[in-house]
C-alpha cells in the first residue's frame, strides 16, 4: 500500500550549504591558502563536470526523443521563459535589490533544469517518468553550451558588471565542455561503473559542490559580502524567487492545458520546466565569473533551489493523492494485478464480479473526490 | 407479550420463565422465514430456571426477567463458533464468552433463545445467505426482510421473542426495521458495547436492539447502555426539521406524507455534500471490510458467500490514500453537520426508499433504474451512519399495508430524547408496530 507522502523538511545538503558558508564567513579563506583553495576548486570543477558527463545516459535521451512537443516546451521554458523573467529581474531598481544579487537571479535562470529531483518528482506525481528522463537529461547536455552562451550574450548586454570578458567565456567555457565532453565520450567504457556506484559518487558530487561554495564565499566575505547583502535583501530574494517560481509554474500549467498535453506530460512540463540546477549552477559560476562575485551570484541559486523543492515536494504529493484517487483498479488485467501485489488471486468466476464493483467504487471515488480533482 | 409485559408476569410470579421459554422455543423451532440459525434449547432452559430460582429465593432477577430474546449470528455466545453468517466459520474455535452485550441482557434477567440469519459477515441490505437461505417478511413471506440483521427484525416482527440484538454499519438495523415495521436503534459511537461482535466496518460498526414497541426499547437500552432512558425533556417541546434534499427522492410518497404530516411546517435541511458522503460511506466500508478478509481470501475466495465475496475482494484492491481522503472528508463532514443542526433536536427522515421487494426480483427503483436491494435499500440510512449521529427507526402505523418506518436522528447523546419523542408519535397513532397477517404480536 502507499504510504501518504509528507512534506520534506529541509533539503540536508542546504544544511551543509548554510554551514560552508557560515565557516567561510567566520574562517574565509585567505592569502596563500585560498590561492590552494582555487587549484582545487578548478579540480573540483572539472571533476563534476566530468561525471555529468559521465553520468548523462545519451541513450535516454534518443530514446524519449520522439516526444518533441514536451521537450521544446521544456526547454522553451527553461531557456525562453525563465531567461526572459531573469532579465525581467536584472532590471528592477538597485534600491529594491542589489545589482549582484539580481545578476544571481539572472543567472540562475540561465541554467538548465536538474535531472536527478525532476524524475523523482515526476515519479511521485505519477507522471511520464519516461518522458521527465529525456526532457531532464537533454536540458543539461544542452545547458553545457547553451548556460555559458547565455550568459555571454545576456550578462554582458544586461551589464551587470560580474562577468569576465567575452573573450574568457568563451575560454571557460571550453573549460566546462572539454571534461564533460571527456567525461560522455568514455561513458560507453565507464557509465555502468558510475551508474552502479551512484551512491558513492553523490558525496563527491556534493563535497565538490561544497568546496566551491566555500572558495567562492570565502572570496566574498573578504570583499564584504555581508555589508552588502542584509536581512531585508534576502526577504526581497526570497520573494523575487518566489514570484519566478510561480510564473513559470502558472505559465507552463496554462501552456499544457492550451497545447492539450495529456497530465502525464503536463506533469514533466510542469516540473523539468521549472527547475533550476545547483549542482550545474555552481560549479558555473565559479568558472564564469570573477572569485569575488560568485558567493552573490549563487545565493540567489541556493535559495531558489530550496524553495523548488519545496513547492514541487508539495504538489507531487498532491498530484499523487490525486492520481491515488483514480487508482481505482478498472478491468480485469488491472484487477488481476492490484490483486496479485497484495498476494491475492481473483477466481475465474468472481472476476466479473469483481470488475462490476471496482466499477461502482470508481464511481463513488470519483463522487468523493467531486470538485476538487487536481 | 411485550417484553415489558412478560418481565411484569414473571416478577409477580403470575407466570414461570421456563414455560415462557419453552412456548418461545417451539415457536422458534416452526420457524418458516428462514430467520433462526441456531436454537439455544439448553441454555435457554437453564438461563430461565435461574430466573425462575431467584425469584423463589427472592432476589431480584432482573428488569428484564425471563424475556426471550435472540442474536443476530455475528455476537459471541460461549462455546458456540461465531460464524458472523459465513460457512467459513462454521467449525471456528467456540466463543470463550459472551459478547458484553449478551452479558449485560443476562444480568438483566433476559434468556438468550437463539442465534440468528444475515448476510453473510453483514455486508448487504437483504439477508440473502447462500449458506442458510433468505430470510422471508412476516408481512410478506414472498419478500426481503432487509438487512444484514434480517433474522432479527424477522423474529420480532413474527411475535416469535419480543426482542433482538442486531448490528447496523450502514443501516442494518434500521433498514429491516423499516421493512418489518419494528422500532430499530443504532446508537451513537461506542455507547453500547462492541465487545465480542465480529466486526464489519470498524469506523462505522454499532450494535442495538429490535422491539415491537417504544416501551421495550426503552428498557433494552437502559439495560444495555446502562444510561437512563427516561428525559426531562417535553417531547412537544423538542425543536423538529425534516431532512430535505436527496432525503425526499427516491421515497414512497406515504412515508413523504407522514413525514410532512408529523412535522407540518418545521424547516425542511439540506444536509451538505450528501452524495459526497454516500460515497465516502461505500469506500470506508468496502476498504475496511476487504482489509478485515484480505487475508482469508487470499486463502480461498470461493469459500465465501457468492454474494459477498465479489464486493470484498473489491474492497481489498482499493488504494489506502482513496480510504485517507474518505475519512479526512468525513472529519470534515461532521463539523458541518454539527452547525447545521445546531438549533435542532430532532430531525425526520425516510429509513427505507420503498416497501420490502420483492425476493423473486430483489431489485429497487433508484433514480429511475432498477438496481440490487442489497446495495441501494440503505440509501438513506448510510449517511445517517456517516454522520456518526444517533438514529432511532419507527414503523408508521399503517395495519394492511407492508410496513414503511423513518428515521428518528438526534444529537450526540440524546437517545433518550429520540424515545421520548417516539413515545410521542405511538401515543399520537403515528406510528406502531403492527401484528403480521395472522400473528398476533
Amino acid at each position: 500500500m502507499r504510504q501518504p507522502v509528507k512534506l520534506p523538511s529541509v533539503d540536508p545538503f542546504l544544511v551543509w550549504l548554510i554551514a560552508i558558508v557560515a565557516a567561510a564567513s567566520i574562517l574565509p579563506a585567505q592569502g596563500r591558502v585560498a590561492a590552494w583553495f582555487g587549484v582545487a576548486t578548478n579540480l573540483a570543477i572539472t571533476l563534476l563536470f566530468f561525471l555529468h558527463g559521465a553520468k548523462l545516459s545519451r541513450a535516454a535521451v534518443l530514446q524519449g526523443i520522439g516526444n518533441w512537443r514536451l521537450h521544446a516546451l521544456v526547454l522553451a521554458s527553461t531557456y525562453g521563459l525563465f531567461p526572459l523573467l531573469g532579465i525581467a529581474a536584472s532590471a528592477l531598481d538597485a534600491r529594491l535589490i542589489d545589482p549582484r544579487l539580481a545578476a544571481g537571479v539572472l543567472f540562475l535562470t540561465l541554467l538548465p533544469s536538474t535531472v536527478q529531483s525532476s524524475i523523482a518528482f515526476t515519479a511521485l506525481a505519477r507522471g511520464n517518468v519516461a518522458g521527465a528522463v529525456c526532457s531532464a537529461s537533454l536540458s543539461n547536455l544542452l545547458g553545457i553550451a547553451l548556460t555559458p552562451l547565455l550568459v555571454g550574450m545576456i550578462m554582458r548586454t544586461a551589464g551587470t558588471g560580474a562577468l569576465a570578458s567575452w573573450g574568457s567565456v568563451q575560454t571557460i567555457a571550453l573549460q566546462l565542455l572539454v571534461p564533460f565532453v571527456g567525461g560522455h565520450l568514455l561513458r560507453p567504457l565507464i557509465g555502468g561503473w558510475v551508474d552502479r556506484h551512484k551512491a558513492i559518487l553523490q558525496p563527491v558530487d556534493r563535497s565538490s559542490i561544497l568546496l566551491v561554495v566555500y572558495t567562492a564565499f570565502s572570496a566574498a566575505v573578504v570583499n564584504g559580502i555581508w555589508s552588502k547583502v542584509t536581512v531585508a535583501q534576502l526577504g526581497v530574494l526570497l520573494m523575487l524567487s518566489a514570484v519566478i517560481l510561480a510564473l513559470v509554474m502558472m505559465t507552463n500549467a496554462l501552456v499544457a492545458r492550451l497545447a492539450g498535453l495529456p497530465r502525464e506530460d503536463a506533469i514533466v512540463l510542469l516540473f523539468c520546466g521549472s527547475k533550476k540546477s545547483l549542482v550545474s549552477g555552481v560549479p558555473m559560476a565559479a568558472a564564469l565569473f570573477a572569485p569575488a562575485t560568485v558567493g552573490m551570484v549563487v545565493l540567489p541559486l541556493m535559495i531558489f533551489h530550496q524553495l523548488q523543492l519545496f513547492t514541487c515536494a508539495a504538489l507531487a504529493g498532491r498530484f499523487d493523492r490525486a492520481a491515488a484517487l483514480r487508482d481505482v483498479p478498472q478491468g480485469a488485467e488491472a484487477a488481476a494485478a492490484a490483486a496479485a501485489a497484495r498476494g491475492i488471486a481473483i477466481p475465474e468466476a468472481c472476476m466479473p464480479g469483481v470488475v462490476a464493483n471496482l466499477a461502482l467504487l470508481a464511481r463513488h471515488a470519483e463522487t468523493l473526490h467531486g470538485g476538487t480533482r487536481a | 407479550m411485550t417484553a415489558a409485559e412478560i418481565a411484569v408476569a414473571v416478577r409477580s410470579g403470575q407466570t414461570r420463565a421456563v414455560d415462557i421459554v419453552e412456548r418461545c422455543l417451539a415457536a422458534l423451532a416452526a420457524d418458516r422465514l428462514n430467520a433462526v440459525t441456531r436454537i439455544l434449547g439448553e441454555r435457554a432452559r437453564a438461563e430461565a430456571a435461574a430466573v425462575d430460582a431467584a425469584i423463589a429465593a427472592g432476589r431480584d432477577p432482573g428488569p428484564l426477567a425471563g424475556v426471550p430474546y435472540a442474536v443476530k449470528d455475528l455476537f459471541d455466545v460461549v462455546g458456540l463458533p461465531t460464524t458472523a453468517g459465513s460457512a467459513i466459520h462454521a467449525a471456528a474455535p467456540p466463543a470463550t464468552a459472551d459478547a458484553a452485550a449478551i452479558t449485560r441482557l443476562k444480568e438483566a434477567g433476559a434468556v438468550l433463545v437463539a442465534t440468528l440469519n444475515m448476510d453473510e459477515f453483514a455486508y448487504g441490505f437483504a439477508t440473502i445467505n447462500a449458506h442458510h437461505g433468505t430470510t422471508r417478511n412476516p408481512h410478506d413471506p414472498a419478500r426481503l426482510a432487509g438487512g444484514s440483521s434480517g433474522g432479527s427484525a424477522a423474529v420480532v416482527a413474527a411475535g416469535l421473542v419480543p426482542i433482538a440484538l442486531g448490528s447496523d454499519t450502514n443501516g442494518s438495523i434500521r433498514v429491516p426495521a423499516s421493512l418489518t415495521g419494528l422500532y430499530g436503534l443504532r446508537p451513537g459511537p461506542a455507547t453500547l458495547p462492541l465487545q465480542g461482535v465480529f466486526p464489519f466496518a470498524a469506523s462505522f460498526d454499532e450494535i442495538g436492539p429490535f422491539t415491537a414497541s417504544v416501551a421495550d426499547m426503552a428498557c433494552v437500552w437502559q439495560v444495555l447502555s446502562g444510561l437512563p432512558a427516561t428525559t426531562a425533556a417535553d417531547p412537544a417541546a423538542l425543536r423538529v426539521a425534516r431532512l430535505g434534499g436527496r432525503f425526499r427522492v427516491n421515497v414512497d410518497p406515504d412515508l413523504l406524507a407522514a413525514i410532512d404530516a408529523i412535522a407540518p411546517a418545521t424547516p425542511l435541511l439540506e444536509l451538505p455534500d450528501i452524495a459526497r458522503a454516500r460515497s465516502a460511506a461505500f469506500v470506508i466500508t468496502a476498504f475496511e471490510g476487504g482489509a478485515l478478509h484480505a487475508e482469508a481470501l487470499a486463502r480461498d475466495a470461493m469459500a465465501f458467500d457468492p454474494a459477498t465475496r465479489d464486493r470484498l475482494l473489491a474492497g481489498a484492491l482499493l488504494p489506502r490514500a482513496l480510504y485517507d481522503a474518505a475519512q479526512a472528508f468525513r472529519a470534515q463532514f461532521h463539523q458541518q453537520v454539527a452547525e447545521l443542526i445546531a438549533d435542532c433536536d430532532v430531525l425526520l427522515a425516510p429509513a427505507t426508499p420503498c416497501v420490502a421487494p420483492p425476493i423473486a426480483d430483489p431489485r429497487i427503483l433508484i433514480d429511475g433504474a432498477m438496481v440490487p436491494a442489497r446495495s441501494d435499500l440503505g440509501i438513506h440510512t448510510q449517511p445517517i451512519s456517516f454522520t456518526a449521529l444517533p438514529a432511532l427507526a419507527v414503523p408508521l402505523h399503517r395495519p394492511g399495508r407492508l410496513p414503511l418506518g423513518l428515521q428518528l436522528i438526534g444529537k450526540p447523546g440524546s437517545e433518550p430524547a429520540l424515545l421520548r419523542f417516539a413515545a410521542m408519535l405511538e401515543d399520537k397513532g403515528w406510528t406502531g408496530a403492527t401484528a403480521p397477517p395472522g400473528e398476533s404480536a
